[in-house]
């Protein structure tokens, strides 16, 4: 304990520099400006300003970069609420119930709730990577490809919990979302997969491009269908108060102590846990709640646990870049390059030999989110009033600033195509209700659960029945030595923890499907009476 | 989308059989993408052994999509639902025409052009527009774009036409 | 016969003037920015080391120098890009072993030949290559270890970072050299892959040494031997490949500059001379020390050199890659 208070006194001397202060602001207002511009992404904004790293020392370079990444995850939920228009996979739900809330008029405590919740997420997140960052390491360690595909399929089924409607529409949205994922290079073989020799399709879609598509051009395409003129009037209308009520308050608060809890633990593991953090806090909640037919109507817990999971995640990926070295993300991989070039070498020792970079970071995460809080909550009321512009001048706006967005993420004038295309099928989508979001997952959650079922298949020469045995098996086989006695607690564990979870995948989607049946039979049984 | 003439809920038309067209068509849309995901993974190949091949997985989920597309599409023909909605027409084209002509434009006649152009079409898709309005709203933004992505996110976007440059 | 003449007369005017003007636009040159294409993610070794020698030609060129990152198929979708970019100087690529040459091998049906669509412009860098393996991973040496895995070669899994990286590059020449076809097991990724080997889930993997160092030295995982001439700087300890018994694997990960095909040489030895001067920089020189790279001897700076270097490079991936789908 005296160390980590030393570590923390040592941190927050070093982050409270003026000039880090400075660049932490730098870094939060630029995320904050990212994340709100639809289609910009954080990995294309960290990469353009790497270059202008290079003259920092590196602890301030880092705290910068880290400041982008963090800041665009408070921006991006405010693009989500306001126009429908999520920048990256974790913000797909914040649109769900928050966007529904600014339809009712209610964008500006949605708005706030994101930001309370994320700020409060970020807070325990810092912490917990102050205390348990080192042991924490071991969980990120023990997930082989087994245990990921474990986690990907009970993503996969969060994401039916999602669904507002028909469970079968929303299964067959999360295949059509699967399919899309699988288009471009094998990650085996390099074979192309669905491509048409198209070169741009090569790597496959991407995820700002297909989002764009299906939330943010669709979304336009209908609003301009005629009689929704109205509609839209009278959405801006109808704002009332801008920051959130006792009730509201009262009502969020264990959502995010929830979301937080989820999105610390899976924030931690490296292969695409934060990717689900968001998703498993909307279906914790709308599981519990005793209203979840208001979940995807504006409920402010649907906002407040997967935000605060999102942010929690979001900070605690820091875990792996900075106990082991190891970039768990893109961004995180940019870090590393940042790091490289100021000749760190990012590693399992730079903990002991860096203390005053590791710890400056920590503390400037919790620096960078108070930040956040304070340059967010009064943005709220601007970000209100933009909802007042007349439509008309609005959605020409969106087009514009959302073809930039995606041209941006790989300078290929075929993404934006590629995203008109989806809006088309987006617009289709919503005639015939089919959900977007459940597609969305799929897509994301295609490739690990794939790549992963593949490589924990090459592992086990075809024979995954290893992974369930691994389990149950006699102890005195699992090391090689026979050494009984030298097993912990923590060797079992580990080999049961892709069987606990797809277990808890089967119960989740029997419990999905269930109540469906049910209203189904109660359905037919009003019409019988 | 030629199936925006379907049949409404009074009247008696070829399909009325059809309790719910809108689920109905829906899942017969799905089962057609995924019989042609199904043909443009059908070249590669399946099982390496012991593991999967490259055609698997889309194979699988191909075969999965026809039949959950086969499941709605029944689901609509036996439960009551939601007749078809009508589609728009000019503000997809326009948006869609926006779209286009950006990725066209963007690489031979730089950002400044290019958007402002592009706000001009998709504006064309909405009835409520005023031209004058819309040009100005239109300037500023094109504006605000080149000054934003450029320099202050120091994006590799070119400006101005290529023709201009050199 | 003298409109004839005439026409010949205009031609031969006229060709003169755009050669006066390919003077003209050699001495002037560069006007306005030039884009460098990385064919690979922002933040990689690659992307690294172009940022860092792009930052140094700018200042030596008067213009500024914009990377474009351009990724996808292993690097193949920016050099495909670079090969039908307008040969004016003003686009140039940063090629690797894999774009330039290794991809001859791996994709038959690729739309550009490195050693034909390309003006070699100068060789950059080469990254060690290290022999690793999860820290428990029985054998004690290189030696040990080519003995290991021809034993089990059925039991052990190769980790590598996706077709066409370097991790998977290299680890082919490596079995090729032992003599065995392991289980590869495929990562997004070089983080991803070198989670897993030190998670232990992977037996063994190849990578350059800027993505290991601090692993190795943490002990996390462990280095059999190192594929060049000479012992590292940034891990002195380990042997090389020849000092512990197997002469015959040697590979570096090379960067090097190329611009599109017919690039006027005058344009060609321009960049060439700013790429040479930013390599004599000191601070690009403790830089590239500090990320593990060596920096090529002047005469191998050349672009002869580079063309000669790409075609042996081709020649040799060819006989040890097999194409893939």
């Amino acid at each position: 304990m005296q160390e980590i208070l030393s570590n923390l006194a040592l941190g927050f001397s070093v982050a409270a520099s003026p000039v880090n202060l400075g660049l932490c602001l730098v870094g939060a207002l630029v995320g904050t400006l990212v994340g709100v511009l639809p289609g910009i992404g954080t990995i294309a904004t960290v990469a353009m300003l790497l270059p202008i790293t290079f003259g920092l020392p590196p602890v301030g370079a880092l705290i910068m970069l880290a400041g982008i990444y963090y800041g665009a995850q408070y921006g991006g939920s405010t693009t989500s609420i306001l126009v429908n228009i999520p920048g990256e996979a974790g913000s797909v739900v914040t649109a769900l119930d928050g966007h529904a809330m600014a339809k009712k008029g209610r964008a500006g405590p949605a708005l706030a709730i994101a930001a309370i919740g994320s700020f409060f997420a970020g807070c325990v997140a810092t912490v917990l990577i102050a205390l348990l960052g080192a042991p924490l390491t071991k969980l990120a360690l023990a997930f082989g490809p087994a245990e990921y595909f474990s986690l990907m399929v009970l993503g996969l089924i969060f994401a039916v919990v999602l669904a507002k409607g028909s469970v079968l529409k929303a299964i067959a949205m999360i295949v059509l979302g699967l399919l899309l994922s699988m288009v471009g290079s094998d990650i085996e073989t390099g074979a192309s997969r669905m491509a048409f020799n198209i070169p741009e399709l090569a790597d496959g879609l991407g995820f700002a491009t297909v989002a764009m598509g299906l939330f943010g051009f669709a979304e336009i395409i209908r609003n301009l269908d005629a009689g929704s003129a109205t509609n839209r009037d009278l959405v801006q209308d109808k704002v009332t108060g801008l920051m959130p009520t006792a009730k509201d308050l009262k009502e969020s608060a264990p959502a995010i102590v929830r979301g937080t809890a989820l999105g610390s633990i899976l924030g931690i593991l490296p292969g695409g846990g934060a990717v689900i953090a968001s998703f498993a806090a909307y279906t914790l909640e709308k599981k519990i709640s005793k209203n979840p037919r208001s979940f995807g109507h504006g409920n402010i817990r649907g906002v407040a646990g997967p935000e605060s999971a999102n942010n929690a995640a979001a900070q605690t990926s820091f875990i792996p870049l900075l106990t082991l070295g190891i970039p768990p993300n893109a961004v995180m991989a940019l870090m590393v390059g940042a790091m490289t070039i100021h000749g760190i070498i990012p590693g399992p020792q730079v903990m002991q030999k860096q203390p005053e970079l590791v710890w400056g970071m920590i503390a400037s995460m919790w620096l960078g989110n108070l930040m956040l809080l304070i340059i967010n909550l009064p943005l709220v009321g601007i970000w209100v009033r933009l909802l007042r512009v007349p439509y008309r001048l609005m959605f020409p706006s969106i087009v514009v600033f959302c073809a930039i967005g995606i041209y941006s993420v790989n300078n290929a004038p075929t993404d934006v195509v590629l995203a008109g295309i989806f809006g088309l099928l987006g617009y289709w989508l919503i005639k015939h209700d089919f959900e977007p979001a459940p597609l969305l997952l799929g897509m994301v959650l295609g490739p690990l659960m794939e790549e992963n079922l593949r490589r924990a298949m090459l592992i086990a020469r075809g024979d995954a029945s290893v992974y369930f045995w691994r389990c149950v098996q006699p102890a005195g086989q699992r090391l090689p030595s026979g050494d009984i006695a030298a097993l912990t607690f923590g060797d079992y564990a580990k080999g049961c923890i892709s069987p606990m979870l797809l277990l808890l995948s089967f119960v989740l989607i029997v419990i999905a499907i269930l109540p469906s049946i049910r209203s189904k039979r109660d359905e037919v049984f009003v019409e019988e009476s | 989308m030629t199936d925006a003439t379907g049949p409404s809920p009074g009247k008696s038309g070829l399909l009325s059989f059809i309790k719910s067209p809108q689920d109905f068509f829906g899942g017969l849309a799905l089962m057609a993408i995924a019989a042609f995901a199904y043909w443009a993974s059908s070249d590669l190949q399946g099982m390496r052994g012991f593991t999967f091949g490259p055609g698997t997985a889309p194979r699988l989920f191909s075969a999965l999509l026809f039949f959950l597309g086969g499941g709605i599409a029944i689901t609509g023909l036996l439960t009551d639902g939601p007749s078809l909605q009508k589609y728009g027409v000019r503000g997809p084209f326009f948006v869609s025409l926006a779209i286009l002509a950006f990725a066209i434009m963007i690489r031979p006649l730089g950002l400044v052009v290019t958007a402002f152009l592009s706000f001009m079409i998709a504006a064309m898709g909405s009835d409520e527009t005023k031209w004058v309005e819309a040009a100005i709203v239109g300037a500023c933004l094109t504006l605000f774009c080149s000054l934003l992505f450029p320099y202050a996110l120091g994006l590799p976007l070119q400006l101005w036409p290529r023709f201009l440059i050199q | 016969m003298t409109i004839l003449k005439n026409f010949a007369a205009a031609v031969l005017v006229g060709g003169a003037a755009l050669a006066g003007a390919t003077v003209a636009q050699a001495q002037d040159y560069p006007t306005r920015q030039i884009t460098m294409i990385v064919p690979f993610a922002a933040g990689g070794p690659t992307d690294v080391v172009a940022r860092l020698v792009g930052e140094q030609m700018s200042k030596t060129l008067g213009q500024p120098i914009i990377i474009e990152n351009v990724v996808g198929a292993g690097g193949t979708t920016g050099a495909t890009r670079a090969a039908r970019a307008a040969n004016d100087g003003y686009t140039i690529i940063m090629g690797h072993m894999g774009t330039h040459a290794a991809s001859q091998a791996l994709y038959p049906k690729l739309a550009y030949d490195p050693r034909s669509d390309f003006e070699p412009i100068a060789l950059i860098n080469g990254a060690a290559i290290v022999v690793l393996a999860k820290k428990d991973f029985p054998p004690k040496n290189l030696k040990e270890f080519v003995e290991y895995v021809k034993k089990n070669e059925s039991s052990v899994n190769q980790a590598h970072a996706g077709v066409g990286a370097v991790s998977y590059i290299t680890c082919g020449l490596l079995n090729g050299v032992i003599g065995i076809n392991p289980v590869g097991v495929p990562f997004q990724g070089t983080g991803p892959a070198m989670n897993a080997l030190v998670g232990g889930q992977v037996d063994y993997m190849c990578d350059q040494i800027t993505n290991v160092v601090g692993q190795v030295k943490a002990g996390t995982i462990k280095a059999y031997a190192i594929a060049t001439p000479e012992r590292n700087a940034s891990l002195p300890d380990v042997p090389t490949t020849t000092e512990a018994g197997l002469p015959g694997y040697q590979t570096t990960a090379w960067n090097a500059l190329f611009a599109p095909k017919g690039t006027p040489p005058a344009l060609v030895a321009k960049l060439n001379a700013a790429a040479a001067k930013a390599l004599d920089d000191e601070k690009v020189i403790a830089r590239m020390k500090d990320l593990g790279n060596d920096i090529p001897k002047p005469e191998m700076r050349t672009p002869a050199a580079l063309g000669n270097l790409v075609k042996d490079e081709v020649d040799k991936w060819k006989k040890f890659l097999k194409p893939v789908g």
